[in-house]
């Protein structure tokens, strides 16, 4: 480390680099110890809220972000479109709900089945959800992305932009613009939980928060599984690091590449059916920022990194829940937290948390 | 007197776990014609790189002319004078030939893009005499009736002698070859070690190869430099060489004695 | 034979889901109206049912016909059954599948569900129409008619055109004799006749000025539209198309050139009023100085990666405009209105006075990108463009050009914004979504990357079609969607690709030392 250090040149631009970095450094320990040390503005029952909504919240980025760094270990592409997938997945988790609270329950004919069997309901839910999800990942694949397999990079970013613009669309013109409501089962209605006391002030912990978070880890904890210990996980691992290789090894690319935008897709279809019950409303566009969001969170772990995609899409909920309150600034500026931290990490550290320095460019 | 042209001293190129280049020290002469040989992933693309400013050695300094060229930027280093061609053809594929040539002299050509804009008088003389000097090349590599085609339609022959056209074209005092002769016939061959002894001859320029034609390597080189797993094991004349008992074994592996000794010793060092 | 039915059986399985989507996302609706445009039988539709149930049928009768049209695979070179039978496959294919969508839906609708709630254009009304209201089972005879047999002509139409058939033949030999034997190569020439261009450039000319006085203001302002397209376009042009860098986030220029503008010259919030010329000057420089920030620190990032980023900050220059952060400054989401017009002979710019200037800001940026092109710092560019490495080892300070071609992309974009914000005399943080820059990117890609044809095909394409057809706006995104992804796959150089310079070869200056030819 040392010596790596003696090695560095000092050229301006490193110099301009690490003076921006440290006044940033400053300005920002500056305003947090202002903002928690003065004003006192939140008390710790505020800070328990945001701290359980980032973590909430950074679940659900955290299973979106899997889907793009999987993507891209494999394909080395951005898929643009794949908060779009996330987005059918809420909708289709939308209509099994709304068929759920229509139909009666067996046997009672007073309740709807949502509530007589709830969990029967939402596991059908989930799974509807996250199928069609991944069936869109996998159409995804094949129709825009497979024939342009060879072309120089610019070309299949630009399909993959054409794909996410033609699927919002085709949500709205199919579904109709207006915002609708998650129907969810009453032991699972929003805005309930339980009331946890701290001071002399209450904290609501949510139950949908903690069923999406609870899910969430076990989602991930089931990928890293299937990644590290299955032989289809051997299989994408093997295609991620040298598709050659991988091919006279016998494996199927075309099918592991398959297999692994249906992987993505499902995560990001049990994400989007969690936002829906945990946030309620949505329509075509609830993909769009959750899906740059969630890349930010993969670029912050380290693109290609899943453990990193997980932390990354943790932090990211943290930091964005926390960092308003933190420096003292507007909630609106939410969402140029996530662009910012996307900006800093590709310029400081572009291997992000967990990931490895990019080598160096084989000539 | 003759000036040492490229000076290697003591460079080292590691990535992560594995030395590709290991302490390798090189010195080569002004207006020779050397080769660097050795097995494949000897490191003889790594030195290149190391030479031409791809890569910055974590060790060892380079030198062009007494000049220190280690660490500097690519650019920086043709504009010194130093092109390179590529193992695996790297040309600009969409451009022309001539496209190509006139990117090759952009170092020695001086117009801004306002003059570009304007169309100023020293603009397009700069502009014709560039152009003209690109037929030139064109006319001395034999691909005068492609110059208007793109590069991704020439036949592979053509490919590799526009290479050489656009790395002539910024007239550098070293001229660095990867592999000139792959892929070509033995008539091919002959024609381009002709070509490498003319271009010596006729334009001064310091030329090195990388080479596994063995055949060009013996015939054109006054010094061949052997690489093995990042080391230089070897430094000689042809005859000396192809006389050395650690050369042969490192392409063909050791003799029974060999064997047996290098049990004894310890392995060389590689991830 | 047996590959021609699994394509005809495939194609016709996807003209069912496609003809099935239409009717999901009310497309046939609208369609038929159209049709019923052509036809001219709109204004008695609403005393006569029928006629648009015969829009419909004609409809259905196109996507058959476009089935049979695709089933045909023209290398296979079939014989006239063959063909009738891929149509017959297709066209039955597609048919089922539509006809099973009708008899679901008619069947559940006549028993009361309503769908409207999870589909809204399948409400009873449009249901009814869709089975020509008849009954489903009627209405299925006429859909699986109709479809199979237009499949079938439309796989006999392809079949009766294509090579070796006799239509084909007496085709070829009418262009030989009439199209060839106009001589291209004396067309050609005469155009590089002093006389002819200059004759040329003064119609054109003369069109150019008479034009927006007398085509109205609505045709103004669409063609001012596409103008300020052409120049954004030019400006994304220098940067993705010639030095190859996937700038998402354009509009940040775009926007920070147009605010420049509006609050130098609008009487609120800070009243400066300045002269509207200087402003614009401003205007361009502030979106230059702006490409210079936000390209420094980014300028190494990868292909990918700069894309998000650089989206990224054109989202944080909306979200900033539009803050309570900066209210102050930008007068947030309310937007700046009366923005400044420049005078011409003492009244205030009409719509023709813009049209005009726009052409010739047009003109202008055209003939700096063709000088730019075909130059050093076109080739550096380009170089660049197709291996940034060796560009560099070739000599080409690469950081120097990309940074150049940041400044220049983002100078077009702030006068484009400039001209923007007066011409509308309102500016708001809403003119400044990603979208936009999502448009300009389809303008340079779709038109050619590189290509400056392309450029003004693509603004003209993408900004002034839409405009033609007015009736399908809602359906104009899901089309532009679909629109990039085809043109990657089908014709990823775009629409209007660039071509290279082709070089007259220049005598040589002096034989001083004869190269040896030696053939290498």
């Amino acid at each position: 480390m040392i010596e790596k250090l003696k090695k560095t040149r000092f050229t301006p631009r490193l110099a301009l680099r690490l003076v921006i970095a440290i006044a940033l450094l400053v300005y920002l320990t500056w305003r947090v110890v202002q903002v928690t040390a003065s004003e006192a503005v939140f008390g710790p029952d505020t800070w328990l809220r945001f701290l359980i909504s980032g973590l909430v919240i950074g679940g659900m980025y955290a299973l979106i972000a899997i889907g793009y760094t999987l993507v891209y270990g494999i394909l080395f592409m951005i898929n643009f479109a794949h908060g779009e997938v996330m987005m059918l997945g809420t909708f289709a988790g939308y209509f099994m709900l709304e068929a759920f609270s229509t139909i009666p329950g067996p046997g009672n004919q007073e309740v709807n089945f949502l509530n007589a069997q709830p969990i029967i309901a939402l596991i059908l839910t989930f799974i509807v959800g996250a199928g069609v999800a991944a069936l869109v990942g996998y159409l995804l694949e094949k129709i825009a992305y497979r024939p342009l397999r060879g072309a120089p990079r610019l070309i299949p970013l630009i399909s993959a932009i054409g794909a996410s613009i033609f699927l919002q669309n085709a949500a709205q013109l199919l579904f109709g613009p207006q915002r609708r409501q998650y129907s969810n089962p009453d032991l699972l209605w929003r805005g309930t939980g339980w009331m946890i006391p701290v001071g002399d002030k209450t904290v609501m912990l949510t139950y949908t928060g903690v069923f999406s978070f609870v899910l969430s880890i076990l989602l991930m904890i089931g990928l890293f599984v299937l990644v590290k210990k299955t032989k289809l996980g051997k299989s994408m691992r093997a295609v991620a690091e040298n598709k050659q290789a991988a091919a006279l090894m016998g494996i199927d690319v075309d099918s592991v590449i398959s297999k692994t935008f249906l992987i993505s897709g499902a995560l990001a279809g049990a994400a989007g059916v969690m936002w829906g019950i945990h946030n309620g409303l949505f329509n075509h566009y609830v993909g769009f920022i959750p899906g740059i969001k969630a890349f930010t969170a993969a670029v912050l772990g380290g693109i290609g990194n899943i453990p990193g995609a997980m932390l990354g899409g943790m932090v990211l909920g943290l930091m964005e829940s926390l960092g308003p309150a933190l420096l003292g600034l507007d909630f609106q500026i939410k969402d140029v937290i996530a662009f910012t931290i996307l900006i800093l990490v590709l310029i400081f550290r572009p291997s992000g948390l967990l990931g490895e320095a990019l080598t160096e460019e084989k000539i | 007197m003759t000036r040492t042209a490229i000076h290697i001293q003591n460079v080292t190129k590691r990535f992560g776990g594995l030395t590709a280049v290991d302490e390798v020290n090189l010195d080569i002469s002004e207006h020779s014609i050397s080769s660097i040989i050795g097995p494949n992933g000897a490191g003889k693309t790594t030195l290149f790189n190391c030479v031409t400013g791809f890569y910055a050695p974590e060790e060892g300094e380079i030198q062009f002319f007494d000049k220190p060229v280690q660490g500097l930027p690519t650019h920086k280093i043709c504009d010194m004078g130093i092109a390179r061609t590529y193992q695996n053809i790297r040309l600009f594929k969409e451009m022309t030939a001539v496209e190509n040539i006139l990117v090759g002299q952009h170092t020695r050509m001086h117009s801004m893009w306002v003059e570009s804009v304007l169309h100023n008088p020293r603009y397009l003389k700069e502009e014709s005499t560039a152009i003209a000097k690109a037929f030139e090349l064109l006319e001395f590599v034999g691909l005068l009736d492609l110059a208007d085609t793109p590069a991704f339609n020439l036949p592979y022959g053509a490919q590799r002698r526009l290479e050489l056209a656009r790395a002539l074209a910024s007239d550098p005092l070293v001229l660095m070859l990867d592999e000139p002769t792959a892929g070509m016939n033995p008539q091919e061959t002959a024609e381009m070690m002709a070509f490498i002894k003319e271009l010596r001859d006729s334009k001064n320029i310091t030329i090195i190869l990388i080479e596994h034609d063995m055949r060009v390597v013996m015939g054109v080189s006054e010094k061949i430099a052997v690489l093995d797993y990042g080391r230089k094991i070897a430094e000689g004349d042809p005859t000396e060489i192809q006389s050395n008992q650690r050369v042969i074994e490192a392409y063909l592996g050791p003799s029974m004695d060999g064997i047996i000794n290098r049990k004894k010793r310890k392995k060389p060092d590689y991830a | 034979m047996n590959e021609s039915l699994k394509r005809g059986l495939r194609l016709g399985l996807i003209f069912g889901i496609v003809f099935i989507f239409f009717m999901l996302i009310g497309f046939t609706n609208v369609a038929a109206t159209m049709i019923g445009d052509i036809l001219g039988n709109v204004d008695q539709a609403s005393v006569n049912p029928q006629l648009p149930v015969l829009n419909l049928i004609t409809f259905t009768g196109l996507m058959g016909f476009f089935t049979g049209i695709a089933a045909y695979k023209k290398d296979a070179n079939p014989s006239w059954v063959q063909v009738l039978i891929v149509g017959l496959i297709a066209g039955l294919a597609a048919a089922l599948l539509v006809v099973g969508f009708i008899l679901l839906i008619g069947s559940l609708n006549a028993q009361g569900v309503d769908f409207r709630t999870y589909l809204p254009n399948l409400g009873a009304n449009e249901i009814q129409y869709l089975i020509f209201y008849t009954t489903p089972l009627a209405a299925a005879q006429r859909y699986i008619l109709f479809i199979i047999l237009f499949s079938i002509i439309g796989s006999l139409i392809v079949k009766l055109f294509s090579p070796g058939s006799p239509v084909n033949i007496a085709l070829n030999s009418l262009k030989k004799n009439t199209i060839n034997k106009l001589d291209v190569e004396t067309l050609k020439s005469a155009l590089k006749n002093r006389f002819v261009l200059i004759g040329l450039l003064v119609v054109v000319a003369v069109l150019m000025y008479f034009l927006p006085f007398v085509w109205g203001s609505y045709w103004n302002y669409i063609m001012g539209t596409v103008a300020i397209y052409i120049l954004l376009g030019l400006g994304l042009n220098i940067i993705v198309g010639y030095s190859g860098q996937l700038v998402l986030g354009y509009v940040a220029f775009f926007a920070i050139g147009a605010y420049t503008f509006a609050l130098l010259t609008a009487p609120q919030p800070h009243a400066i009023e300045m002269n509207l010329w200087l402003a614009m000057l401003i205007a361009v420089l502030v979106s230059t100085i702006a490409g210079l920030l936000i390209g420094l620190p980014i300028l190494n990032l990868r292909g990918d990666y700069l894309a998000i980023v650089t989206l990224g900050f054109g989202e944080i220059v909306r979200i900033l405009i539009r803050s309570d952060l900066l209210t102050a400054l930008t007068n947030g989401p309310k937007g700046v209105t009366n923005v400044g017009q420049p005078f011409w002979r003492g009244q205030l710019f009409t719509d023709t006075n813009y049209m005009h200037l726009l052409m010739l800001l047009v003109l202008a940026g055209l003939f700096v990108a063709k000088r730019l092109k075909d130059s050093r710092t076109g080739r550096a560019w380009i170089s660049i463009r197709e291996d940034q490495t060796v560009a560099q080892a070739t000599g080409v300070n690469t950081f120097r050009y990309k940074i150049l071609a940041l400044l220049l992309g983002a100078a077009f974009a702030g006068l484009a914004g400039a001209l923007f914000a007066s011409r509308n005399q309102f500016t708001g943080p809403e003119d400044f979504t990603l979208m936009v820059s999502v448009n300009v990117l389809c303008v340079v890609i779709v038109g050619g990357m590189g290509s400056l044809p392309g450029v003004v095909l693509g603004a003209f394409v993408l900004k002034g079609l839409p405009e033609l057809l007015r009736e399908l706006s809602d359906y104009r995104l899901f089309a532009f969607g679909a629109l990039l992804v085809v043109m990657m796959i089908v014709r990823p150089n775009g629409l209007w690709p660039v071509s290279r310079p082709k070089f007259i070869k220049a005598p040589p200056e002096d034989c001083q030392d004869e190269p040896v030819e030696v053939k290498v």
